[in-house]
């Protein structure tokens, strides 16, 4: 039950840059320890053919250790062997190598685990391959090619050669493998952690942008509400109020109040628009509706465009100074529609000023998001002039065009 | 110009606070201008004229327009009234403006000059109601570029912006909807409140509050009964 549990922790290793580390010390720890269980069958044997036993198992013994201790301190570490620890690791199979043939007879030194000292050289390439320095990596490769050719010495046969340039051959692909299996896995950690932190970020942008959006509307009637003292017009702002309270509360409960595109019953549209109009009524609105009679939208975008609208109509109240806002609902045929607020008042140059949060955000952001395009004119002293509109659907519509860097551009997708 | 209204105070200081305006008579019923039948090119009228204590039987609403209308004046209904239906009835009655109390006085002043130049002053939530007749084919206009004006002041759009639109001037433009007001308020009168409820899908009978049946006789023994707009007042 104890190895299933801990099997289980291997499998749930996350797929972080530690976490990929502490795969590696895994890794490191059973490559090394596999390669002492290879080694030990074959001392009792090696020590009896080894033409100085004593040394032979002094060897033996040293690379043992040498295994073990990598592993012990990789597991206790949770990552592979770091620059100073693969470079001595390094010097241990060069020398295991050098001292091969005062202690191994030349037809012993090939093929068998007798002779243990090539295949642990190759476990220590393998398991130095997440070395750091690419030098440090290269040159130890280097070293243990030249120390297995001195370990061979002069009396390799003729028919051994194959065999020897192969296993030099071996060293140099396995350290190539190996180097890329780390570097690669390392960058794919690297990009995990990279990506889960944007998502993070956009995750953050994203509840930021939505608390501006709900929170928007409420603030500028707070503000309203501060600042005039005027009584009708303090009890009209306190119904407004109310509503932006509810929606606020909502949106505090993590409710509906972001239901998803398609989501819900649809609504009437021209009750929606009329509902956001009278609560304006002292804006001297004039709402011309009768042409979208019957249109129905769906509730998501019903819920969006009436805290657009209720945004637009609180812009014209605290900045536009109009004489008179123009409320107009087209039905354009199958279903399609679009809602022009055109105010009066002072207007703004869109090549100069800044959308503020409500345009940007609540306006444009949410009603688009909910696939309805949007346009906003204005001049200074002409007026602004927000076009909403259905979109058709994607089979229709037209391709994209490149955005050009202006704030007119930014709002321009519906003429 | 005239004007008639029953509160003394804005009939007597219309010709003070607008300059641009000969007012050659005030006065508080449009019985007593009929009376002194004065020469002027437009009658400012307020709707609502009768009042229990000076003068409860006075002519008012629509009855008042059509008496001015018949007597050879041009009318331009000048009131606080907001109800579209009720704006709309008088332009069907033949008054040739309407203009909103609330408006600012220079404003307010231009309309009436306007006016009184043979203009045709339409309230923004009347052009509504007419973009919808011409849209479902109630009223007939010839040109596409009328519907487009119409399109755009509909909207709200000022003469500059629907001129910019339409790649006209301003002043071109300003005379197409000289001319488009006068079609268009000409073409109202010409329609039953039966053509007009089904062209707004309205229920028959809606609009029987508002519209005065236009076969009544203005002086007629159910005088009273001639402005039945009912509900709130529009001062």
């Amino acid at each position: 039950m104890r190895i299933r549990s801990g099997l289980w922790r291997v499998a749930e290793l996350p797929t972080t840059r530690a976490g990929v580390e502490r795969a590696f010390s895994y890794f490191t720890a059973g490559v090394r320890l596999g390669t002492v269980a290879q080694m030990v069958p074959a001392v009792q044997l090696g020590a009896a053919r080894a033409s100085h036993e004593a040394g032979y198992l002094a060897c033996w013994g040293a690379a043992a250790l040498a295994a073990v201790a990598v592993s012990v301190v990789t597991l206790v570490r949770r990552r592979p062997p770091g620059t100073a620890v693969s470079v001595l690791d390094f010097g241990l199979a060069c020398a295991l190598l050098v001292l091969g043939p005062l202690v191994l007879a030349p037809w012993d030194r090939f093929g068998t685990w007798t002779a243990f000292q090539p295949g642990y050289a190759l476990s220590v390439i393998i398991t130095a391959g997440g070395v750091r320095g690419l030098g440090v990596w290269a040159a130890s490769l280097l070293a243990v090619s030249l120390s297995y050719v001195v370990y061979l010495g002069g009396d390799v046969g003729s028919e051994m050669t194959s065999t020897a340039v192969g296993n030099v051959l071996t060293y140099v692909v396995y350290a190539l493998v190996a180097r890329m299996f780390f570097g690669y896995t390392r960058r794919i950690a690297r990009d995990a952690d990279a990506s889960r932190a944007r998502a993070a970020e956009l995750a953050r942008r994203e509840e930021e942008r939505r608390a501006q959006v709900m929170m928007h509307n409420g603030v500028a009637v707070m503000r309203l509400l501060t600042e005039q003292g005027d009584d009708v017009s303090r009890a009209r702002l306190v119904g407004q109020a109310e509503v932006e309270l509810r929606r606020m509360r909502s949106y505090l409960r993590g409710g509906d109040a972001y239901a998803s595109e398609g989501e819900g019953p649809s609504a009437g549209l021209v009750p929606v628009v009329r509902r956001v109009c009278e609560r304006f009524a002292d804006l001297n609105v004039v709402a011309s509706l009768d042409l979208g009679t019957g249109l129905r939208i769906p509730a998501a975008q019903a819920e969006a465009l009436e805290r657009a609208l209720g945004s637009l109509l609180l812009n014209v109240r605290v900045h536009a100074r109009a004489h008179e806002v123009v409320v107009h609902l087209d039905g354009t045929g199958e279903g399609g529609w679009t809602l022009t607020v055109h105010d009066d008042g002072v207007g703004f140059d869109p090549a100069s000023v800044t959308a503020g949060v409500g345009l940007r955000e609540v306006v444009v952001g949410e009603l688009r998001r909910r696939g309805l395009a949007v346009g906003i004119v204005s001049a200074a002293g002409e007026g602004t002039t927000v076009t909403v509109r259905s979109r058709p659907g994607p089979e229709a519509a037209p391709p994209p065009e490149p955005a050009l860097p202006t704030v007119r551009a930014a709002f321009a997708d519906a003429p | 110009m005239a004007v008639v209204d029953d509160a003394s105070l804005i009939r007597e200081s219309i010709g003070l606070l607008m300059p641009g305006l000969d007012v050659v008579a005030a006065v508080a019923t449009v019985e007593e201008l009929v009376r002194r039948a004065p020469a002027v090119d437009v009658v400012l009228l307020d709707l609502h004229l009768a009042n229990l204590e000076q003068q409860p039987d006075a002519r008012q609403g629509i009855a008042a327009i059509r008496t001015l209308t018949r007597h050879g004046y041009r009318v331009c209904v000048y009131s606080q009234e907001e109800r579209r239906f009720v704006l709309a009835a008088c332009l069907a009655a033949g008054a040739s403006g309407i203009v909103s109390k609330a408006l600012p006085r220079d404003r307010a002043e231009q309309l009436f000059l306007d006016v009184a130049a043979g203009g045709t002053v339409v309230p923004q939530p009347v052009v509504g109601i007419l973009e919808v007749l011409v849209r479902r084919d109630c009223i007939t206009l010839l040109s596409e570029r009328q519907r487009q004006i119409l399109h755009g002041r509909a909207r709200g759009l000022s003469y500059a912006q629907v001129a910019r639109e339409l790649f006209v001037s301003e002043s071109t433009l300003r005379g197409y909807w000289f001319d488009l007001t006068k079609s268009l308020s000409g073409s109202l009168r010409g329609l039953t409140p039966g053509e007009i409820e089904r062209a707004l899908g309205l229920a028959p009978g809606d609009l029987l509050e508002f519209w005065a049946d236009p076969t009544e006789e203005a002086d007629g023994a159910d005088r009273k009964e001639w402005w039945r707009i009912g509900g709130r007042g529009g001062r």
